[in-house]
């Protein structure tokens, strides 16, 4: 009697936890979880202050200092073109994070509106859209990335220059064929949500279908939405990479991590760091994404832990 | 079942029906068009006038409308002489009957343009498939070899320090850049000028190819084994290094999925039965539990199977491996769009019928799983 009074009493007293604080304590415990955040956040840093922390212009060509090795004037050496390579390093972060993030954030936002319409309204709707996207799961990814940034390779949109053009083609490209995953996720929680009782209710008081949806289905999916789209985030790092390594991507002289490789291919036996960095970073913020995504995945809801 | 497999060749159909309609949309209704570079570059003496440009078309088969060329590429062109439209044709095809093309749907894909200029699609292919399937089956049993060990260990002393050790392996595998892997690869272990080779004295790899071409160098480990050019053992030692490299990413997949699916059968009751009845836990392990945890592996593995051809993409490119991967960069890298339209075509059917046939694998390992 006397311990339940007890208990009762500290109950009244406890602190509510914002949900935020809950999952940051959560998150915290995941300790490569935090590694790999801190390293992003480092990433991103270098990425948003490029042009206060690169030492020289990447464009900048030195044509009397090609190839150069490191140097106290140049600490990662020149490109063939005698231009800096950290600073093109320091850009590339630019360009590579960027890609990776709006391409992310198209993908995951119209995967998330196209899986809510089709969990929701359910019938012929969810049908056709289920169908379109079994279809577009069965289509060979990299192949039909390949193909068609080499297709597109030559287009420039108007206002921009060819290069620049390569970065907003990738960016779409990508986007295309990157919305399926979370349209299959949301879909499933706005199975589940749509015969809830709250869901009843916001009908009943008389909302629209769409403001159930936007109000009411994609902020309850939003855990593993985040979760996915951090996933996501590493997976477009190496695709773009991929593409521009391969010659099909982002075109230099904008400097990405993948065609930086490229670049470094041919010296590799006499300056290896030179293609053993940019492809470190791309498997150093791959591999973060990673790790941040699992740490949220735990953190976010227990019950979605693998 | 036989109701069952009626219906899903005719989905099949519709499917295969509709992605070869995206492949060719892809590929044709980007802008430029395959002639549009011709003129690039070239002087006033070299250039083409529209005369022959027009020429060209007509020997390609561009000059058909675009609904045409469709389907021409897909039922063939050696028909439209009976149906009248013999302008269609191309003009290799309308001067001599046999050179006419039989279309997709009969596997014949058309000339090449540029890679093999006038050679059959279809014999590039033949001659590079061995190479790719070669690759294919060397990484697939070399990453289960590795993962399923790895995975049932996992399980079994779960949290144990290798369990962590192979978690980490499974984050660092998913999120390597192949290609990157790869140029490491060659880096170290590859070249007389390899740290491999120079620092530690040890007889280095080949850096590419599938076979070499003249006799083996001293210090490399063709030498060492002696291995003559062109021999089994020659293409085996080529193997080693694309082999490892494609098949590091599936190792981490599969050695996961291994893992979740012996946890979850290690909690079924049967295993706890099988431990009270006395019996050793190897083979309550090996016999009990694997058998039932391998079932899901099993489809995972066959629809993977679609995702390696592609993967080896990158992996036959950076090691300059004649397979069908690097068959198709090399075409996309001279815009040989038959060829390109092929092996997409070829991987989309890989697709289909993976998925056909992971469902059938389910239903022969499960027998529970009945196809309605």
């Amino acid at each position: 009697m006397a311990t339940a009074e007890l208990q009762a009493e500290a109950l009244l007293t406890v602190r509510e936890e914002s949900y935020l604080l809950i999952v940051w304590r959560r998150f915290r415990r995941h300790r490569v979880a935090l590694m790999g955040a801190v390293i992003l956040l480092a990433f991103i840093l270098i990425a948003a202050l490029a042009p206060w922390i690169a030492p020289y212009d990447p464009y900048a060509q030195n044509l009397l200092l090609k190839n150069a090795g490191p140097s106290p004037a140049h600490w990662l050496g020149t490109d063939e073109l005698g231009r800096d390579v950290l600073s093109r390093l320091i850009y590339a972060a630019r360009i590579s994070l960027a890609v990776a993030f709006v391409v992310t954030l198209i993908s995951q936002t119209t995967g998330a509106l196209i899986g809510a319409i089709s969990g929701y309204f359910g019938g012929w709707v969810d049908n056709l859209i289920q169908r379109v996207v079994d279809f577009m799961l069965t289509l060979p990814l990299l192949p039909l990335l390949l193909t068609i940034s080499a297709l597109l390779s030559d287009v420039t949109i108007p206002g921009l220059t060819r290069e620049w053009s390569s970065v907003v083609i990738i960016i779409l490209v990508l986007s295309v064929f990157g919305w399926m995953g979370s349209a299959r996720l949301v879909r499933g929680v706005v199975l589940s949500l749509r015969e809830q009782t709250f869901t009843e209710a916001a009908r009943a008081l008389g909302m629209s279908d769409l403001q159930i949806v936007i109000r009411h289905m994609i902020p309850n999916a939003m855990a593993p939405i985040i979760v996915s789209a951090t996933l996501s985030l590493g997976t477009v790092i190496i695709l773009e990479a991929a593409l521009s390594f391969l010659g099909f991507g982002v075109q230099p002289p904008v400097p990405t991590w993948g065609n930086m490789l490229n670049n470094a291919q041919a010296d590799m036996w006499t300056q290896p760091f030179k293609a053993i960095i940019p492809g470190f970073c791309i498997f150093l913020t791959s591999l973060s994404f990673n790790f941040v995504g699992d740490g949220l995945r735990d953190a976010l809801d227990p019950r979605l832990k693998r | 079942m036989v109701n069952y497999l009626i219906r899903r060749l005719f989905q099949m159909m519709v499917v295969i029906l509709l992605s070869s309609m995206a492949i060719y949309a892809i590929m044709n209704l980007a802008p430029g068009g395959p002639l549009s570079g011709i003129n690039l570059g070239a002087d006033r003496k070299s250039r083409l006038s529209p005369e022959e440009i027009r020429r060209i078309e007509e020997f390609l088969g561009l000059h058909r409308p675009l609904h045409w060329r469709y389907i021409v590429w897909l039922l063939g062109e050696d028909w439209l002489d009976e149906v009248g439209l013999k302008s269609l044709q191309r003009t290799s095809c309308r001067e001599i009957a046999t050179e006419c093309t039989r279309g997709v749907i009969r596997f014949d894909f058309g000339d090449s343009w540029r890679l093999a200029a006038g050679q059959k699609v279809i014999d590039l292919i033949w001659f590079r498939l061995p190479n790719t399937l070669l690759l294919m089956t060397s990484a697939t049993l070399l990453s289960l070899l590795v993962a399923i060990p790895i995975g049932i260990y996992s399980a079994v002393r779960q949290y144990s320090l290798l369990d962590y050790a192979a978690t980490t392996f499974a984050f660092f595998g998913t999120a390597m850049p192949v290609f990157w892997f790869g140029l490491m690869m060659i880096f170290i272990f590859s070249g007389p000028r390899s740290p491999w080779h120079q620092v530690l004295g040890l007889p280095y790899l080949p850096t590419g190819n599938n076979f070499s071409l003249r006799p083996p160098q001293p210090g490399s480990l063709l030498y060492v084994l002696g291995a003559t050019p062109g021999s089994p053992l020659d293409r085996a030692v080529h193997l080693i290094l694309p082999t490892i490299v494609l098949s590091l990413l599936y190792m981490a997949g599969w050695s996961r999925y291994t893992r979740s699916s012996m946890l979850e059968v290690l909690r079924q009751d049967y295993v706890r039965t099988a431990r009270a009845k006395g019996l050793v836990e190897r083979v309550v392990i090996m016999k009990h539990a694997l058998r039932n945890a391998l079932i899901p592996i099993v489809t995972i593995l066959t629809l993977e199977i679609p995702g390696i051809f592609s993967g080896a993409v990158i992996t036959e490119t950076i090691f300059n491996y004649k397979g069908m991967g690097r068959l198709y960069y090399d075409a996309l890298q001279a815009d040989d769009w038959p060829v390109v339209m092929a092996l997409l075509f070829i991987t989309s059917l890989l697709v289909v019928f993976a998925n056909l046939l992971a469902d059938i694998l389910y239903t022969i390992v499960d027998p529970r799983i009945r196809l309605e």
